[in-house]
């Protein structure tokens, strides 16, 4: 054999054999791994409502447990009616509901934008009046880390809370990073819906803010029955 | 025999000390700026590089007769690449939070020059068994700076040790404030260096 033709056969005889140890280990794992990514979403949808101590360690069965008991997954058309899972159709939107059936105490709408390298996911929760963010995470991004990689920070998710969608007269402005401190680069009256930027991370900041606008217009019909108060109860959205 | 005349007391007490992958051949630094800020990501990401390490020897060394040489290093990295995919995978299933916190970090061992250069400069030309203990030796070695870095990282810059709050708060009530540039990529490069400054200023001796 030519040193060529052994070269070649080792290569591929080596490359066989690397796949089937990777293909073994994904698929083994798959099973645990998919586990965890769900764990992970419902552990960010109860932070985002902050039902979680941030102080103590939960594991994977508290969760599913806390998840199970308090969150219900529907889903809202395009007027803003609220679906159950099994009546819907392609192009209706995921809503994540916290409370009773009759008592919504908040409501949860899954974030997914173009960041500045790379798909930003998270959550973004309000509370029952339609115009408040109650919370706000990040499960998954691919920004620069120590940059654009603080959105998965607290201090930075933290800024949201309390801020709201609506200006003063009550029209729909969706909420902006600004850029630098709010307090510092935003109007007074503007500042309700803003957050404080990431210094260095000014294209993060441009994205997700878009990103967020047109996530909350495409809400926006169920927001202004929440803002009325017509589904406080689920029936009456229905 | 006394243990300490054993190749495997040799290889472990270079590696650690006399030729530390970090310290002395400062090698695999990106990684070690990245994942210290816990002593628990670093404990992690040790043990990743340690399995890696001392399986792409293993596997490298008992290949080492038959690999063409024209394309070694080409077959180096795909063990190795291998290797690390699958420590990732087992990361992603069993550590989830731990693997999302090293990120990209446990995938970039395929690039850490320590695998790469044991592979190359020990395992090519030494048997199986010990090429395995030289990996493992190199990932102790490896590990060894690690924790030491994220032991005085996350006690000066978050005041607790592998999780556990340790600065009492009553220091912080009399005014003991965390260290912030500790828990910033350039408090682990100053800490690296006084690492590797003390073990030259020790090793002239």
């Amino acid at each position: 054999m030519s040193d060529a033709l052994k070269s070649f056969s080792f290569a591929i005889i080596l490359g066989i054999v690397c796949s089937l140890l990777l293909t073994t280990a994904a698929t083994g794992l798959k099973k645990y791994q998919l586990r965890n990514i769900r764990i992970d979403r419902q552990k960010n949808i109860l932070k985002a409502v902050r039902l979680l101590d941030e102080k103590k360690t939960y594991t994977a069965d508290d969760i599913e447990t806390l998840f199970t008991k308090n969150m219900r997954v529907l889903f809202v058309d395009h007027t803003g009616r609220i679906i159950q899972p099994d009546n819907r159709k392609p192009g209706d939107l995921p809503i994540w509901l916290y409370g009773e059936e009759d008592t919504v105490k908040a409501y949860v709408v899954p974030v997914d934008t173009n960041g500045l390298w790379g798909k930003i996911r998270g959550y973004l929760a309000f509370e029952a009046d339609g115009v408040t963010v109650r919370g706000f995470t990040v499960f998954k991004h691919s920004e620069t880390p120590g940059l654009g990689g603080e959105i998965e920070k607290r201090w930075f998710q933290k800024n949201f809370v309390g801020k709201k969608i609506v200006n003063a007269a009550g029209k729909f402005v969706s909420i902006g990073i600004a850029k630098g401190a709010v307090k510092n680069n935003i109007p007074r009256e503007k500042r309700e819906n803003y957050v404080d930027g990431i210094s260095g991370a000014t294209m993060t900041g441009k994205f997700l803010s878009a990103g967020l606008k047109d996530i909350l217009r495409n809400y926006e019909p169920v927001a202004i029955k929440f803002r009325r108060q017509q589904c406080g109860k689920v029936t009456l959205c229905q | 025999m006394k243990f300490t005349r054993s190749s495997t007391y040799k290889a472990i007490s270079s590696a650690l000390w006399e030729s530390n992958p970090i310290s002395k051949q400062i090698m695999g630094i990106c990684s070690a700026l990245a994942v210290t800020v816990q002593i628990k990501t670093a404990l992690v990401m040790a043990l990743a590089l340690t399995f890696v390490v001392a399986f792409a020897n293993l596997s490298i060394s008992l290949m080492r007769n038959r690999i063409p040489r024209n394309i070694r290093i080409i077959v180096e990295v795909s063990v190795i690449a291998t290797l690390v995919i699958v420590a990732d995978e087992f990361l992603k299933a069993f550590m989830y939070d731990i693997s999302k916190q090293l990120s990209v970090f446990v995938g970039l061992i395929i690039t850490n020059c320590i695998v790469m250069g044991r592979a190359e400069t020990f395992a090519m030309s030494n048997p199986p068994g010990p090429s395995f203990i030289d990996g493992i030796a190199n990932g102790i070695g490896y590990g060894s700076i690690l924790l030491g870095v994220a032991f005085f990282r996350e006690l000066l810059g978050a005041g607790k040790l592998m999780g556990f709050q340790v600065i009492p708060r009553s220091f912080y009530q009399a005014g003991y404030e965390n260290m912030g540039l500790m828990v910033l990529a350039p408090g682990a490069f100053i800490m690296i260096g006084l690492f590797v400054w003390l073990e030259h200023t020790l090793l002239k001796d």
